[in-house]
Formats: structure tokens, sequence, C-alpha cells
């Protein structure tokens, strides 16, 4: 098997707020002629209950390791130049940012759909969960199901 | 054929509300060599009856990647069980 391809590219677990700015510059390089980012960020409200805060946890070795699975799918199947994840954990007030994604290529059509592919791949894939902080009380928030690999009989799962 | 499997350890981890109902975030423990990850859940929910209701939304993983309830594990292999993720 050939080794990966080297690209420069930012997956990280961080536990204190994010800065977008230099993440944006790390992806950014004169063949690129598109950014576009995507900035999740902590809501006031969950099903109409007041949030006071959220608490996120990770199964951190496993969640990098699916986020950089998810930075090898979009340069394969869009052709990106570079890509930054960072996804932040531990207690966040209302309105801080807990996941910050920018993706830069030559096209815009390749950074958009990119970009949708990798949030909508992280909330499904990526082991993060974050409990909900009420006045009365917290719940850990439902979450996406992942795939489940279905029965090996006898074979090794598909890695 | 041998009439008693070797003991081989594993470790095993619980996240998100599983980790309340279990009251632990992370385990060593002793099982038969080959055993399924379907097993080894059976025998924390013997301990923790609770813990069978959310058998159906739990995803498992082992060393880092996702694996099927049938997969067996061998000395040293890090297990662990997910309940539906909600990053982002």
């Amino acid at each position: 098997m050939a080794p990966p391809l080297h690209h420069d590219d930012i997956f990280e677990l961080v536990r204190e707020p994010i800065d977008p700015r230099p993440l944006i510059q790390h992806v950014r390089a004169p063949e690129d002629g598109a950014i576009v980012t995507f900035d999740g960020f902590v809501r006031n409200q969950s099903h109409n209950r007041a949030t006071l805060y959220l608490d996120y946890e990770a199964y951190e070795s496993m969640a990098l390791a699916k986020m950089r699975e998810i930075g090898a799918q979009l340069h394969e199947k869009y052709g990106i130049h570079r890509v930054a994840i960072v996804h932040r954990l531990g207690r966040l007030e209302i309105g801080e940012t807990s996941v910050f994604i920018a993706v830069s290529a030559p096209h815009r059509a390749a950074a958009f759909d990119a970009c949708r592919f990798a949030i909508d791949t992280l909330k499904r894939t990526v082991p993060i969960w974050k409990k909900e902080y009420f006045e009365d009380g917290a719940v850990w928030a439902d979450g996406e199901l992942p795939p489940a690999p279905v029965a090996t009989r006898g074979a090794k799962p598909a890695s | 054929m041998p009439s008693v499997a070797q003991t081989v350890r594993v470790k095993v981890l619980f996240f998100g509300r599983l980790k309340d109902v279990v009251g632990q975030a992370a385990e060593s423990l002793d099982l038969a060599d080959a055993s399924t990850i379907e097993q080894l859940f059976a025998r924390y929910s013997a301990r923790i009856p609770e813990l069978a209701k959310y058998r159906s939304s739990v995803v498992a993983s082992r060393n880092q990647e996702f694996a099927s309830w049938d997969t067996r594990l061998h000395s040293g292999d890090e297990v662990a069980f997910l309940p539906p993720v909600s990053g982002g």
C-alpha cells in the first residue's frame, strides 16, 4: 500500500477557547481560490429549555483518529487543499465555539461541499458527547448512532 | 481440546451516560480469550441491570475502531462502549 500523502492539515481537541483566525490562515495558500468555514457554537436553549452551559467529553484517541479519517476523505472525495478541524472539550458557555472547521480548495464548490461533509460526518462518527446543563438539572444530549459495523462471522472487520 | 480458555486482560471504557450508569469510566478486566464484545457487555449488564436497556443504542469499538458485537477480544485490547455521539 502506498504511504499516505502528506497533507498539512490540523486536527485538534482543545480545552481553551478556539481562535479561528490562525486556522483560516493555515489553510489559505496562493493556489487556492476559496475557503469555507463552519463555526459551531453553544446555543442558549435546547428543546425550548434555557441552557446554562454545556460540558463536552471525548474518547480522545479515537476522536482524533476519526477526525483524521474525515480529513483523508475530504482530500479523496473533493480534492481540497487543506483542512483544519478543531473541537473544544470541557465546559463551554453560551455563544462559545465548540467546533471550528476551515477548508481550502482551488474552487468554491469543493470547499462548500467538503466543509458540509466534514461537519455532518463529525456529528455522526466522532466519539464526542455533550451534557446540557439547565436550571433544573442536566442531561446527555440526544446523539446520533454511528453506522454499526455488520457482524463479522469470523472475518476481520473492515478497517 | 482445551477445556479451560486462557484468561486475558482487556481495558474497558465507558463514555457519556454509560459512564454514569456503570459508575466508572475505565476498568481493566480479565476474561476468557476470544470472548466477544457482546459477552463482555452482557457481563456488565448482569452486574448493572440498568445497562441492558441501552444495548440497542450502544456502539462498540475495539482499539479505537468501530467493531461489531461478535468481534473477539484478545490480550491488551481496548474496548469502548459508546452511546450515540453528540459532538459539534
